[in-house]
């Protein structure tokens, strides 16, 4: 009988439960009408922080945009963020993609890395949906996939700035101690030649594996005894900042050329002081930029979540605005070829406060149209650089 | 030479946490039979425990790790008095998925509770230190110093103690141990809260020199796998020699034959003792 009765109550909590998922999923389509936004990134695992960064600055924009709706073809529309996990895997990333696709019907997927954006562009173009690559592998948009917009400028434009910053500034004798991953080789292919062309000499070369070192005191004694002169880091932030505390301690006096995955305010934060950065060359942290939608986006970030902003989630904020501009410029909220038509105008159309980068342009391929920029840290300063 | 005495120091920094975090799987083998996979989840527990400690209660480090090793230590008893006595009769495979909800259970709960940030551990014992021309911060000496007295106590405990003795007792037979008028239950407990305070102790001294996030115990879970294999499962001797031969592994091999191979250096050498002695170096039971 007991048995009986717990069988019952279990059935009802699960229609209960049913139901009320129904009820969701229907309510909303009642009064306006609704895009489903995809998201499929990191959100556990090692690397939860940057897919929780990267979704911030997309769930902080989809709120600020839902409180008035925008309209597209005289028909008033809300956005619908649809996330999922993907655990950094690539499988995860593709098998996340078609679950988007045939139960939430979204014409636009954000993924924000390089392995699970190529997972995706893999069917994208069958099954129509725009995916909206945050990664600054170049290859994303060379494979000539037509509904890619890869949102951060491409690393390629970094090599030849920082290497001739740390060059003129260190000398000659590089290290490369790239992360292990794909992205992280990619960037030691570029930076390694160019270094060896430019007079510069390589004397060592190893990957660094944050996922399995729980110290780099060995790796870093092998690479310190070539005595190199500037050393080629990367990776989150904060494990590529105990890299360069550990290298110090290790008796290491040359600079540091930082992978932009990593973000040297928040190195800092392990540092505790720009002194053992010193000598770093990197991208330009969010905080230290200034386009007209910067400071009120930083503001409203450290309200929300008191942390500062990262570039993952201020690419996010603005890309989601730009896709909204282009559905309006486009009038038409599910064709992906239609919307990556208009991504132009959506860049023309877009205000000026959600202006957290300036972006001018998308190229042919699907790459935005970023001004690179590049920050040092100089007399325990961080110290921002134009580049041509 | 200099060099060679930095990666000897280097392999002995790790392979001292490598070896405490397989003493606390390997104790833990000997009641369930099988690997414990959420020992790694107990040891980002730990981190975590006196990191908080630490910076929210303003303790001390060595209080801290202190409070870090009773908290952890109760943890893993509940851990055993929920899910694994319920389960002490049920096949083998049901421990494993149990363990491995645990170690998912408790990941989620510490993202939950504390964020996904990497987190720095202050220590009092950051000074570098360079003697004969090696360089050595306080805090891997102290690592050293702190894992080689926690061994010795552990063996002395296990060897000289009667209830020591007990815990081997139980490993090398449960029925003949409860036969004799041992109290199983409470050998079991004793266990797990020594696995646990064993898991709380690795992370604490290593998060100094790396990071305290929620997936920091699959740096080294991994490892200690492959520590208590190559050391004979359940055998105590065994993980603490495994653990060096790893962490001496790792710092030679990298330095002498590559450091992009070495961790196949590693398996490789886990394989040429597999095949000499498929038990591993200590046969089961032989603590």
């Amino acid at each position: 009988m007991k048995k009986i009765k717990m069988l019952f109550i279990i059935s009802l909590a699960f229609a209960v439960v049913m139901m009320s998922a129904c009820a969701e999923s229907s309510g909303g389509s009642s009064k306006e009408k609704v895009v489903n936004i995809g998201y499929s990134g990191p959100l556990s695992g090692a690397a939860a922080l940057y897919g929780e960064n990267t979704l911030n600055g997309l769930k902080m924009a989809v709120n600020e945009i839902n409180k008035e709706g925008f309209e597209v073809a005289g028909e008033k529309y809300k956005l619908n963020l649809v996330s999922l996990d993907d655990k950094y895997m690539p499988n995860e990333t593709a098998s996340n993609g078609k679950r988007l696709v045939q139960e939430s019907k979204t014409p636009i997927i954000f993924s924000p890395h390089s392995g699970g954006i190529a997972a995706l562009q893999v069917f994208n173009e069958i099954d129509n949906f725009l995916i909206v690559a945050y990664s600054s592998e170049p290859d994303i948009t060379e494979r000539g996939n037509k509904l890619t917009v890869r949102i951060p400028p491409s690393y390629e434009g970094y090599v030849e700035p920082f290497s001739t910053y740390a060059m003129e500034r260190f000398g000659k004798k590089l290290a490369a101690l790239p992360p292990v991953t794909q992205y992280g080789k990619d960037w030691a292919e570029a930076i390694v030649p160019y270094w060896e062309e430019h007079g510069g000499e390589v004397v060592h070369q190893a990957s660094i594996d944050f996922a399995k070192d729980t110290d780099f005191f060995t790796i870093l004694t092998n690479t310190l005894k070539e005595d190199p002169d500037v050393l080629f880091i990367g990776g989150a932030s904060e494990p590529t900042a105990k890299v360069v505390m550990q290298a110090r301690e290790l008796g290491f006096e040359g600079g540091f050329i930082i992978m932009d995955q990593a973000k040297l305010d928040e190195m800092k934060n392990v540092t505790e002081t720009y002194e053992p950065l010193e000598g770093s060359v990197g991208v330009t942290p969010l905080i230290y930029t200034e386009y007209p939608g910067t400071p009120e986006f930083i503001d409203k970030y450290r309200d929300l979540y008191k942390k500062d902003p990262g570039s993952e989630a201020g690419y996010h904020y603005l890309a989601t605005y730009l896709l909204v501009e282009a559905m309006k410029a486009a009038e038409n909220v599910d064709d992906a070829k239609v919307i990556r038509e208009h991504i132009q105008d959506g860049l023309d159309n877009l205000p000026d406060d959600k202006k957290v980068y300036e972006i001018p342009s998308i190229d042919e391929e699907g790459g935005l149209v970023n001004l690179i920029r590049m920050a040092t840290v100089e007399d325990g300063e961080i110290v921002l650089k134009e580049v041509d | 030479m200099e060099l060679l005495l930095q990666q000897l120091f280097n392999g002995l920094t790790i392979g001292s946490v490598y070896s405490l975090v397989a003493l606390g799987l390997t104790l833990v083998y000997g009641i369930l039979h099988i690997p414990n996979f959420a020992h790694g989840a107990l040891y980002m527990v730990g981190g975590y425990i006196t990191l908080i400690m630490m910076t929210n209660a303003g303790l001390h480090y060595i209080l801290a790790i202190l409070v870090s090793i009773i908290v952890v230590g109760v943890l893993s008893v509940l851990m055993e008095r929920l899910v694994f006595h319920p389960l002490r009769h049920s096949p083998p495979i049901q421990d494993k998925v149990a363990a491995i909800g645990i170690l998912l259970f408790l990941e989620a709960l510490a993202q939950l509770l504390w964020g996904a940030d990497y987190r720095q551990m202050p220590t009092p014992f950051g000074q570098v230190v360079n003697v004969f021309g090696l360089t050595l911060t306080l805090q891997r000496i102290i690592i050293v110093a702190a894992a080689i007295a926690v061994m010795i106590f552990l063996y002395w405990f296990l060897k000289k103690t009667f209830i020591g003795s007990t815990i081997i007792a139980m490993a090398q037979n449960r029925e003949g141990a409860a036969l004799v008028g041992i109290n199983t239950n409470k050998v079991a407990i004793l266990t797990f809260f020594i696995a646990g305070a064993l898991a709380a102790i690795g992370a604490s001294l290593t998060s100094p020199i790396n990071l305290v996030f929620p997936g920091m115990g699959h740096l080294v879970i991994l490892k200690a796998f492959v520590i208590i294999i190559i050391g004979g499962m359940g055998s105590i001797p065994g993980a603490i020699l495994g653990g060096y031969i790893l962490g001496f592994t790792e710092s030679i091999g990298a330095t002498y034959i590559s450091s992009d191979y070495k961790d196949l250096i590693a398996f490789v050498l886990l394989i040429i003792i597999l095949s000499a002695k498929p038990q591993g170096i200590f046969s089961k039971g032989g603590a």
